[in-house]
């Protein structure tokens, strides 16, 4: 009778499979030609960051941007021709601070450690801000205070969702449009509302700090960041429509998601944006304000959509028949088959394309330059043409533009993945 | 049984000269037939014979071009109310099982009585407890389909359609794609179906199940029903040398 305890005996894996040693010879010296490349490899990764470290902290000249400073996050917006008195800084500022707010209630609700990390991150990054090394004249302490208050916003927006009934998905979703809108009222500003009908008299003054900011002076990375927000939000529900749409059986919802998906994916998006501005108008009423910032995001939201459709229908047509067809047999309607069994399905199976179209949505956003709107890039390189004595910086100023476009597409694909991973994809 | 050609007052499936084409393929010729309440109907037949396509036509996953079929009262039409009227009277198990793999066992089970019935959530899940308890699996309710065996999974599909108290059960293949130790919970699972008095209409190939449990065993043959006799009759004095060969190629 073999006793339990000889037969749970562990037996361990040969020694040269396991620790570094084992790791190493199996995966990078398995077989002449790997070991060959691993050197090689690894020779060229050593050397790419020697000369790299190099010049990053020897030869190059950072000075620039921080001489740049915050006219990368909000442009020409806090600017005498934009601001006359400079005061309207706290605009972007306290849009912020509501963001920061709603990544504090997102932190409670979306269950897993993802929101949470970007949440602290984004915070600790705006409040750490405070402490740049500027002088007190370039960066008042009004400024710093509202950055540093993010910590608490961050707070209040977790205490809200945790302690109060607005902890729900929905509130919350909710919020965020309202963060939106609120976002967009308070960088526009208003001059004082006048309102006269018959007898009846209104006026509202508005306090100076209220004053009008055109869009055209709205950028830097916040004007990249609405468009995206604006692009990413539209153009999911769009795109879900269309493919929705493409695959109708009524010919001429069909045809005309085609046509649309078609022509919007066949023109280059630069196309698109230079016509933006005579053809976008076309569609609102003559007295309708022209404003190219609108247009704009229209149209970037169009063209992603159109790729966004055919996404989703890829996923679509990824799922089992027998899905629709146990639904239906289950009594479910048509649209209720579409919208519990087959939509959740398809968008989880295409997680990773959506997303990577987010991030070239995001990174498509500069190319509002051509039709005169300033984001970040164009900061960038308007300074270097204003100023030929930092031309010898133009290096480092595209450099740091990377490294920012870079943390936020890297923030974006990192949410993506632990999404994927809550949401089980590829194993159930 | 009920096996005469009028179709009787408690006839809850009748089916006269049913007809179907895929494209110019004639996949179902001529399917006269009828199904009293409480009845275990099994049906058998060569691959491509159209079995499947005959119980798909009963809640019109398929729809037939000619003929008449009447289940439960309502003719099956165009007439979207009809069809989900008849849907929500017949449950229906697949071979592959086609659980929803994003939803939990238990909300595959709620969810169609939450959304078609209109079920209050807290009774739905109370019932699919039930039903979970029947089936021999109430501890994976939390659980994915992913996560539990082929046969788990089947019996998870059976309480689903039974969620929505259907008078009329269809089976097709529902054992083929288990490993043996599997189709036997399987089986018995439906055999405590057939002795609860529910209608069923089932395709299978176990032999062992159609000889004890069914009332009728139907043998369809390019797209005809050839044979349609008590089990003891089929298996011991079919009328048609079809049916012999077939048993002979199958046993
Ligand atoms: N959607 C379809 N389009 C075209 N032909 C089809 C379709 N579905 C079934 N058929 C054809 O109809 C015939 C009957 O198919 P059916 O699936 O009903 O057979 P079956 O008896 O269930 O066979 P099996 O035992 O292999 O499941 C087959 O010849 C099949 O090729
Ligand atoms: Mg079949």
């Amino acid at each position: 009778m073999a006793s339990a305890s000889q037969v749970a005996e562990p037996v361990l894996p040969p020694r040269s499979e396991v620790g570094v040693a084992g790791w190493a010879r199996e995966n990078l010296f398995g077989s002449w030609y790997s070991g060959i490349l691993t050197v090689v490899s690894a020779a060229a990764v050593v050397l790419a960051i020697w000369f790299g470290l190099r010049w990053t902290l020897m030869s190059a000249n950072w000075d620039v941007v921080g001489i740049i400073g915050g006219r990368f996050i909000i442009g020409g917006y806090n600017t005498d021709q934009a601001c006359p008195g400079n005061d309207c800084f706290w605009r972007p500022q306290a849009a912020l601070l509501m963001v920061t707010a709603l990544l504090g209630m997102l932190w409670v609700v979306a269950a897993g450690g993802v929101v949470k990390r970007v949440a602290i991150a984004a915070a600790a990054a705006a409040a750490l801000s405070a402490f740049l090394p500027y002088s007190m004249e370039r960066m008042g302490l009004d400024v710093r205070l509202l950055l540093l208050a993010n910590v608490p916003a961050l707070a209040i927006g977790w205490a809200l969702a945790r302690y109060t009934p607005l902890g729900t998905g929905r509130w919350v979703a909710v919020y965020g449009v309202v963060v939106f809108l609120l976002t967009i009222i308070l960088l526009r500003g208003s001059s004082d509302i006048s309102f006269a009908a018959g007898p009846l008299r209104l006026h509202i003054p508005m306090p100076d700090l209220l004053r009008p900011v055109p869009t055209l002076y709205w950028g830097g990375l916040t004007l990249n960041l609405l468009l995206a927000v604006a692009g990413i939000a539209m153009s999911l529900p769009l795109g879900i429509a269309l493919a929705l749409g493409r695959r109708s059986h009524l010919p001429v919802v069909k045809i005309l998601c085609v046509i649309f998906i078609e022509v919007f994916r066949g023109v280059p998006l630069i196309t698109i944006l230079f016509m933006s501005q005579h053809l976008v108008p076309l569609a609102f009423p003559e007295n309708f304000p022209r404003n190219s910032l609108f247009s704009a995001g229209v149209m970037i939201t169009l063209f992603s959509s159109a790729y966004m459709a055919e996404n989703i229908r890829g996923g679509l047509q990824s799922l089992h028949p027998g899905q629709a067809e146990a639904a239906r047999a289950l009594g479910l309607a048509g649209w209720q088959t579409t919208l519990f069994i087959s939509l959740p399905q398809a968008v989880r199976n295409v997680i990773p394309t959506i997303v990577g179209q987010f991030i070239s949505l995001f990174k498509d956003t500069s190319l509002v330059y051509i039709i005169g709107m300033v984001d970040i890039v164009e900061i960038g390189r308007t300074f270097i043409l204003g100023n030929p004595e930092y031309r010898v910086s133009t290096k480092e100023v595209f450099i740091f533009i990377s490294i920012v476009f870079w943390a936020f597409t890297y923030g974006m694909s990192y949410v993506s993945r632990q999404l994927e991973r809550t949401l089980g994809v590829g194993e159930r | 049984m009920t096996t005469e050609e009028s179709p009787a007052a408690e006839d809850i499936i009748i089916c006269r000269d049913v007809h179907k084409w895929f494209g110019s393929f004639h996949a179902l010729r001529g399917i006269t037939t009828s199904v009293s309440a409480g009845e275990v109907v099994v049906v058998i037949g060569p691959s491509g014979s159209g079995k499947s396509t005959f119980i798909r036509t009963i809640n019109r996953l398929e729809h037939h071009q000619r003929g008449q079929i009447i289940v439960d009262g309502f003719e099956m039409t165009d007439d979207v109310r009809n069809i989900d009227a008849i849907r929500r009277e017949v449950g229906m198990v697949f071979q592959s099982f086609n659980l929803f793999p994003h939803l939990t066992v238990m909300r595959n089970i709620t969810l169609a009585p939450t959304k078609v019935r209109h079920t209050p959530m807290a009774d739905a899940e109370d019932a699919a407890m039930e039903l979970l308890e029947r089936v021999g699996i109430p501890e994976q309710a939390d659980k994915y389909p992913g996560e539990l065996s082929g046969g788990q999974q089947q019996r998870v599909a059976i309480a689903r359609a039974l969620a929505m108290q259907p008078k009329i059960m269809l089976f097709d293949e529902p054992t083929s794609a288990l490993d043996p130790e599997m189709i036997k919970e399987v089986l018995e699972v439906m055999q405590e179906l057939a002795a609860s008095q529910m209608t069923i209409v089932a395709v299978t190939h176990e032999l062992g199940f159609a000889r004890e449990v069914s009332d009728r065993i139907v043998m369809f043959d390019e797209g005809q029903i050839v044979e349609d006799l008590p089990p003891d009759d089929f298996f011991n004095n079919p009328r048609h040398e079809r049916v012999r060969h077939f048993l002979s190629q199958i046993l």
